[in-house]
This record gives C-alpha cells, structure tokens and sequence, in this order.
C-alpha cells in the first residue's frame, strides 16, 4: 500500500516537474507555474509516506501556498506572453546531450547496482513530528538556524534595493 | 549544549553582524538625505573598523573549540583565514569609496559585510547542512552585489546570469550532499568520511561526489562551470567583482579542500595518467586541466581588462585546485598561501581599474595607454599585480605556483604521474605572461590622446600600495605567511603528517 | 474465459487479503465520517446561503426568499436546480483550460480543511475527528492557503480587467493576512505544547475561562479579523467589491461554475467558522455538567457534535452579520491595517506569551 503510494507521488513529482520545464502543449508560465504547484504537492505526499509530517505540511504551507502565490502573482503583473520556441544550436545541444545522457548511465549504473545489493541507506534517526525537529534544531544545529535568519535578512535588504524605484 | 560558549567562538562573526546593523542603521536614519560622499566615507569607515575589530579581536582572544562535534570549528587554521577575509573585505570596502554608482549606499556595505559572514561561515563549519547555507549566505549576497549598479545593462545582465547559474549550482550542489547523506546518514564530514569506508564504492557515491564538485567547481569558476565569470567581472560594479574574484575565492577554496580531504578523504583515487582510479582526484585533475586550458588561452582574446582578469581568474582557479589535487597538507598549505596572495593581488589589480574605468569611463585595453604618466602609482601597483599574476619572481605569485607545484609533484612521487598536469600548468604559465603584457604595455609604452593626471583618493592610493607591498613581501618572504599557515595547521590538525 | 470474469470469481478475488487487505474497518469508518462531514458541510453550505439572504433582509428591513416551501426553506434547492439548468456561457476571451479548472480549486480547500478538526469527541469507539494528525494544526493552514489559486486562476482566466484587478487584489490580500494569522495562532502553541487540534481543544476544558478567547484575546482578535480577510468577507472583500470591479474574478462566470465559486466562498467561511470554534471557544466541549470529558454514551457523543455545530453556527451568522452592518474598508488601508498594525501586534503578541510562561516555567 504505502510503496504503491510512493509511486504515485513519486511519478507525479516527476511527471509534472518535466511539464513544468518542457510542457508539448503550453508555453504560458501560468502553466509552469501551476505544474509547480502540483510538483510541492506531490513531495509532500512523499514527505508523508517517510512520516515527515511537519516537513510535509510546512512544503504545502510555504512552497504551494505562500512562494507560488507569489509567483503567480508576477507573472500575472508583469503579464508574461507564451515563451518563444528557441532551436538550440547543435554543439549546445550535442553537449547538453552528451553530459545528460553520461550522467543519467550513471544514475541507471547506481540504480542497477542497487538492485543487486539493496543499498545500505541510513534509518531515519529522527521522527518527523514538531517536537524532535525543534529539540534538533535548538540543541544540535542552532548555527544554521541561526545563519538562515542572516539569509533572510540578505534577501530582504536585497529585494528592497533591487526592486525599489530611483527617485529621480 | 552552551549558547554561551557559542557566543564567545563566534565573536568575530557577532562583531561583524552588529556593523551591519548598525551601518545600515546609520545610513537609514542620520544619514539619510546627505551627500553621497558623506554616506560613503561613514559607511566605508563602520565597514573597516568593524573588520579590524573582528581581526584584533581573533588576533587578542585566540579561543579554540569544536562545537557540537564539528557543526562549528574555531581552531588557529581557521581563525588566520577569517583574518585575511575580513583584511580582503576591508580593502575592498575602501575601494569602494572610489566608485559612485549607487545611492543606496549602506545597503552596499551591508551586502559587503553580509558576504563576508557567509565567507566566515563557510571557513568556520564542517557540518554540510551548515556549509550549504553558510554558501548561499555569501551567494545570495554576491548576486546582489553583481546586480547593483540598477542603472546599468551590463550589471543586471551580470547579476540575473550569476544568480541562475549559481540557483543551478546549488541545486546540484544540494543534491550531492542530500545524496552523501543518504548513503551515511551523516551531515558531519569526518563521519561521512567513516561511513564511506566501510561501504564498498558504489556508483551512487561517484554522482554524489560529482554533484558536490558541479557545485562547488561554479564557486571557484572552474572549467566546464566557468560561464558565468567573464559577464560577471565585467558587468558587475568593480568593488562587486573584485570581492567575488578574492573573498569568495579563498573561502570557497577552503571549503572545497576540507569538502574533498576530509569528508572524501575515503574516495581519493588517482589522477596520474598510468594509474587512473576513481574518485575526487581525477575529477578536479580534469577540471585543473581544462580551467589552465581554456582560462589561459581564452584571456589572449580579450580586450576588456575586467574579462581579461575574469579568463584569468579561471586559469588561476586552475592552478589552485593543484593544490587540493596533491591532497597532502603540504598541498593544503600551499593552497591557501596561493589562494591568499592572489586575493591580494587581484584586488590591487580591480582597484586600478576601478579608478581607470571611473576617469575614462572605460576599461578597455585603450583606456589604460599612457597610464604610467598619468598615475605613476597606480601603473606601479598594476606592474606588480600583473606580474605577480604571471608568477614573476620575487613576487608572491612566483612563490605561490612553485609551492603548489612542489607540493603536488611530492605528492604523487616516488611515480611522477601526475607530473602531465604540473608540465601543462608551466607551459600555460609562460602563456599567460602575453596577455599581462598586452596591459602593461598599454600602460608603460602606449601614449593616451590627453595625458592628464588622474586624481585618485588618498583611501584608494593608500590601500592600493598596501596590496602591492603585501604582494612584494610575500613574494619576497614567502616564508612569513607559510610559516604561520603550517603551524596553524599542525595546530588544528596534528594528526596530519608532513 | 469467462470463469474469470464470472461474478463468484470475482467476489472471491475481492475477498482475496491480498488485494484488498487494506480494506480495515478503519478505512470503512474513515469513509462513512468523510462522507457524513461532506455531506453535512455542502448542506450547510445551501443553507448559510439561505441564512444570509434571509438576515440581510431582516437588517434592511425588507423580507426576502420566503416562497419555496415553508420560510423558503427550499429556497437554496430551487437555486440549485436553477444554477444547473441555466446556460453555462463561456466567453471566446477566456483562457480555457485555467477558466474549467478555477472554479473547481474553489471549492477543494474548504472541504480539505475540516479532515483534522474535531468535530466530536466520541461516538461510540470512534473518535469524532477524520484524520487525528499531530499537525493538525499546519495541515488546515497548509490547506487554507491554497484557496488563494481558485480566484487567482480565475482571475487570469477571464482574461479582462475587472476580474484581473480582483484576482490580484485577492491574492495579495490573501497572502497578506496568512501571515497576521498564522503568527496570531502561536501563542496558542506556545500555551498547549502540542499542534493536534484535538490536544488544543482538549486543554481548553475544565472551565469557561481556559478558552483561548480569554486567554489569549489579542490572538483572536487578529485571528478574527484575518479571518474575515481569508473568506473575503466584508469589511475585507476587497477582490468582489462589487461598486468598483462589478463582481472581481467571478465577471465572466455564469450557471454551474459561478455557483461552485459561490459554495467555495461559503465553504471557506464554514471552515473558518470551524476553526474558530476549535480554536478559541473549546470545540466540542463546554464547561458545564461534565461536557467537557469525552462522551461514554452515544448520547453524550450526539450531544457534542451539536455543541460544536452550535458554536460553528453561532459564529456563521456573525459573519453575514457583520457583513450587513459595515462598510468596507479601502485597498490601501486594508494593506496598512495587515501589515502595519496587525503582524508587528502579532509578534508582540508571540513575545509576551514567551515570556509571561518563562516567568511561569
């Protein structure tokens, strides 16, 4: 049951990342934008399946309602038309394909050998409810928590003086 | 679990957050609606005094510790790489003084100083999850910086392309760490290191480490990942890319070494050409070749001095990751008296054309004729600096190649094989030579059109002859700054043989 | 053949654990509670409607749908039948893969949303809640802010100004008060320790002062007031303003897909109502005669749903309410008012509870 609902969620995440990036049917960015939508969606369902609760719910909350929302939102004012189709040059493309097809003989080489011998991956150390997660955060990694709130400050200044009219 | 000792192991970093606050602060309130100048000279001073207060106060207070077993590491290797950041954000913080593209002036220093804590961050960790955040701190700081001057084409075009390049080298990079966590179940490098022994190798680990090395290959500007620099160095405000090509430089060189040495150090393999086995050796060799290759020969075209350095920083990128190749600590030492001193030297380098592209409004080859009369000062630190890049001696850029070499040939002895790269390393080393010269002819031999003096700030003036006589000393005394790097390092880790 | 596709064969295959061994009672029970709670919420959606329409006539004076059945109270059937048998026009405009879909989205959240509300305490051996998460609480933020995509998308659907300005004043306004409310509902975390809403309501028992309404009366009135700006209500229902957009992002909608955004707005409004009552007014519980424990008998189970729908009821009507009363509020000051005044309260708010159970601690 719950392996069948990986593969759900797992083809979906999939399925919709590559709609998002290379849709046949659509090039309007409201599209993408909204495959997006259904690709944080369905990693939250995979964020479930692993008993990540809390992640899950956070993905939905910030990623598809929060971060989304603001993307739509811009492309909607900036009212964006549909995305030319550019023809790549074909060094371009023959060295995209060339690094992609590499790369993707070596995830199906992993894959293959983790067929054999079932990979020994880590058990999760930690389950995935608020009040382990919180004891982590603020025991053993308060640094990059600490450092994430400088990171935001970054964006903050950073969109303010990058998005703000000159006054002239 | 004591916030308090935490504290006290980043009071360096605290020092350095608090200016933050309080230049942008300052430039936000009292500040507000003066001249330009003004708000500059105050913040540029904040921005100095709080890293020379973050330098006396590591200099003073030498505390050592590792902190939840790695997550934070304060030890002397550390602590004298955080001095010469902040020495490098300092002097850029004064060459910026020499530049007026922007009115939001405090928000500039801020994002210098914010970059900087990420560089701090990035030295002082050796927990991915740290690392990964500590590198987006000082990248997301830097895409800012790149994409400053609003009024310019050029410098958004610099800032958009460093940012999506960077968005997709820290989603690789990203990748690679969530992989090698998930082979481990470790974020810390030594236990990774631990766990990736007992497994066999498998192929999962190589797109791990080829993931990391995506990553991290785009911080440094290595081939094939180098794309993004020569827009960048060119368009970006100069201040910008001179503390992307020295700052972000040494900081990411530092966490690439202990990345490979220590959370790697069970998948070395070899690069020499007889013995080829896999691992990060062979890796980073091909990525060495290919940066000396394509950095050198590229930078012979160029005609604009920023993308001549840009093409350049690849090549030297190149050159330094000979250094974390020879994987010995020799080669680390070597590294960071490298990685330090060209710092150094591409500053003074950016600092002249910060002030040449400001009078002539240009940073074209052209612009540069007749430098040598109209500001005998600058043309003399540009001599310096280009020469120190061509690895002339007595200058520090000389001493920084021989250590590298030495350290990678005593590193691959008693069989020499990885003796193809040092060879190919020296012959575009005698490459490179031309495409300085190409400037330095400009500046000493060419006559401009209008011959008038340049006027150059005092700040800039001092600072500049500062980098050159830096360049000239450790070029003369090398020997200075080694010493210290490999007693700092037997400190930190003893266990390391010589 | 076909003794593989013979009925008996089939049953037997049905009956087979391996194919459907997860067919649990529990399972069984989760259906029957979903389909009761949907049920009952799309009745109540038909009948808020009828509320509305019936106390908006009594505030002005006037007497409204009383033709249908006795007080109209088939009124929202025959609006039903109506809204099904009316031509559903599309405009040539219209973007229409995002036109279909938007009115759809509408309605999805405000069902999602009441899966992790207590709606009970016990009937029987069941536990009167659908699903029993330990955030609980996440979960119907997660949810709530999805609603926001069924007016945006709608919005960029209609492909003409009105509905455009209202789908983005909607989203803004949206994302603007998410913020003022999930920081407002932290001090109510802080307080309980826990983010299951059956935990909530549970530590709210005992007496009538132990409801958060009077514990934490800063966080209801921010939650409150981001409520009706979640649900679009006025004095917040900036993106129908219907004097300057016509009727924002639902213009060119007509028959059945106009309705579904109708019964997404007032399913949103239930949702919130639910909320609230969970949140700040006890749920199910009440503090007298030992209301507060969970029911032994069936009765006592029966007699804390109507609790609970009492104080969701309770609080419909004073939304449609204050709907009648008021005026609405300026884009700008509703901007000002969220991110001005209620997100620095909020905050203030979080530190205060901190420090006030520190001190306690």
């Amino acid at each position: 049951m719950e392996s069948l609902f990986f593969y759900l969620f797992a083809a979906l995440a999939v399925v919709c990342g590559i709609l998002m990036v290379a849709n046949p049917f659509s090039r309007n960015p409201v599209t993408s934008a909204m495959f997006m939508v259904l690709t944080m969606i369905s990693l939250a369902g995979v964020f479930v399946l692993l008993h990540a609760y809390f992640l899950a719910a956070v993905q939905i909350l910030v990623y598809a309602g929060a971060v989304m929302v603001l993307f739509l939102f811009v492309i909607m004012l900036l009212n964006l038309k549909e995305e030319e189709k550019r023809k790549p040059g074909w060094v371009r493309m023959g060295f995209g394909l060339v690094s992609a097809g590499l790369f993707a003989a070596l995830l199906l080489r992993s894959v293959a050998a983790a067929r054999n011998a079932p990979l020994e991956t880590a058990a999760a150390t930690v389950d995935g409810g608020v009040k382990p997660l919180g004891l982590l955060l603020f025991t053993e990694y308060p640094l990059p928590f600490e450092i994430m709130s400088i990171l935001l400050l970054v964006g903050m200044v950073g969109v303010v003086v990058l998005s703000k009219k000159e006054l002239k | 679990m004591n916030y308090g000792e935490l504290l006290k192991l980043l009071a360096p970093e605290s020092i350095l957050a608090l200016t933050l606050l309080l230049v942008l602060g300052a430039d936000a309130t009292f500040l507000s609606g003066r001249a330009p100048g003004l708000r500059r000279a105050v913040a540029a001073s904040l921005t100095v005094a709080g890293c020379m207060g973050a330098i006396y106060w590591i200099f003073f207070f030498p505390i050592h510790g590792h902190l939840f077993s790695g997550v934070l590491v304060v030890d002397p290797l550390t602590q004298v790489t955080k001095q010469v950041l902040l020495l490098l954000t300092a002097a850029t913080a004064l060459l910026t003084l020499e530049t007026a593209f922007t009115p939001h002036v405090g928000e500039y220093f801020g994002l210098q100083l914010l970059a900087t804590l990420g560089f701090l961050f990035m030295v002082s960790s050796e927990d991915i999850l740290t690392i990964f955040v500590a590198l987006e701190l000082a990248s997301l700081s830097l895409y800012m910086l790149a994409s400053f001057a609003k009024g310019n084409l050029a410098s958004a075009e610099a800032g958009l392309k460093y940012f999506l390049y960077g968005g997709l080298a820290s989603a690789f990079l990203l990748f690679g760490f969530s992989l090698l966590y998930g082979l481990t179940g470790e974020t810390l490098l030594a236990k990774i290191a631990a766990k990736i022994t007992t497994t066999p190798r498998d192929p999962l680990l190589v797109v791990a480490i080829s993931m990391v090395l995506t990553g991290l290959g785009f911080k440094i500007a290595a081939v094939p990942f180098q794309l993004w620099a020569p827009d960048v160095y060119e368009g970006a405000p100069t201040p910008s890319a001179a503390l992307i090509a020295s700052g972000s430089k040494l900081a990411s060189f530092f966490l690439l070494e202990k990345m490979m040495t220590i959370g790697l150090s069970s998948a070395v393999g070899s690069g020499a050409f007889h013995a080829l086995a896999a691992g990060w050796v062979p890796m980073l060799a091909m990525l060495a070749g290919l940066s000396l290759i394509v950095g050198n020969l590229t930078a012979l075209a160029q005609t604009s001095v920023k993308r001549l350095l840009a093409y350049s920083a690849i090549a030297h990128a190149g050159y330094a990751l000979l250094g974390v190749i020879a994987n010995s600590s020799q080669g680390f030492v070597a590294l960071l008296f490298y990685v330090m001193t060209y710092g150094f030297t591409v500053l003074g380098a950016f600092g002249v054309v910060a002030v040449v592209e400001r009078q002539t409004g240009s940073d074209r080859l052209e612009a540069f004729a007749g430098l040598s009369r109209r500001s005998p000062v600058l043309a003399g630190v540009l001599f310096v600096c280009l020469l120190s890049l061509a690895g002339i001696p007595p200058l520090a850029g000389f001493f920084g190649k021989f250590y590298l070499f030495a350290a990678i040939l005593r590193a691959g002895a008693p069989s020499l094989g990885i003796l193809w790269l040092v060879i190919l390393a020296i012959a575009l080393s005698a490459v490179s030579l031309f495409y300085y010269l190409q400037v330095l002819k400009q500046a000493f031999v060419r006559e401009a059109p209008l011959e008038l003096p340049f006027s150059v700030k005092p700040s800039t003036q001092l600072v500049l002859i500062l980098l050159a006589l830096c360049v000239i000393l450790f070029g003369c005394a090398p020997d200075l700054l080694v010493s210290k790097l490999l007693l700092a390092l037997k400190a930190a880790a003893p266990g390391l043989v010589f | 053949m076909e003794s593989y596709l013979s009925i008996p064969h089939l049953l037997a295959v049905a009956g087979d654990e391996k194919i459907f061994g997860w067919v649990t009672p529990f399972v069984w029970y989760s259906a029957i509670k979903v389909l009761v709670a949907v049920g009952l919420m799309l009745t109540m959606v038909a009948y808020t409607v009828w509320v509305e329409r019936r106390v908006s006539a009594f505030i002005q004076d006037r007497i409204g749908p009383n033709r249908v059945g006795i007080f109209g109270l088939l009124q929202p059937l025959a609006d039903g039948v109506k809204s099904f048998l009316k031509e559903d026009f599309v405009p040539g405009h219209v973007r229409k893969v995002f036109f279909w879909i938007a009115p759809g989205i509408m309605l999805l959240p405000g069902l999602l949303s009441i899966a992790v509300i207590p709606f009970g305490s016990k009937l029987g051996e069941q536990d009167m809640v659908i699903a029993n998460l330990n955030v609980g609480l996440l979960y119907t933020f997660g949810i709530t802010s999805l609603s926001v995509y069924g007016i945006v998308l709608a919005g960029y659907a209609s492909n003409s100004k009105y509905p455009f300005l209202g789908g983005i004043r909607a989203s803004a306004q949206m994302i603007s008060y998410e913020i003022s409310m999930g920081l407002s509902v932290i001090p109510i975390l802080l307080i309980v320790g826990d983010l299951n809403l059956g935990n909530i309501v549970a530590y709210q028992g005992g007496s009538l002062w132990g409801w958060f309404i009077f514990k934490a009366p800063l966080s209801f009135v921010i939650f409150a007031a981001a409520a009706f700006a979640e649900t679009n209500r006025l004095p917040f229902d900036m993106p129908e303003a219907e004097n300057e957009l016509v009727a924002g992002y639902n213009v060119e909608y007509s028959s059945i897909k106009f309705a579904l955004f109708f019964m997404g707005e007032y399913a949103s409004m239930i949702a919130v109502s639910a909320m609230m009552a969970t949140l700040f007014f006890g749920g199910w519980t009440l503090p007298f005669f030992g209301l507060d424990q969970p029911a032994t008998t069936w009765l006592g189970g029966l007699l804390h749903i109507a609790i609970f729908l009492a104080k969701t009821c309770a609080w419909i009507f004073l939304m449609v309410w204050i709907r009648w009363m008021w005026p609405r509020f300026r884009f700008d000051q509703l901007m000002d008012l969220g991110w001005r005044r209620f997100i620095p309260l909020a905050l203030a708010n979080i530190v205060i509870t901190a420090v006030v159970l520190w001190l306690k601690a």
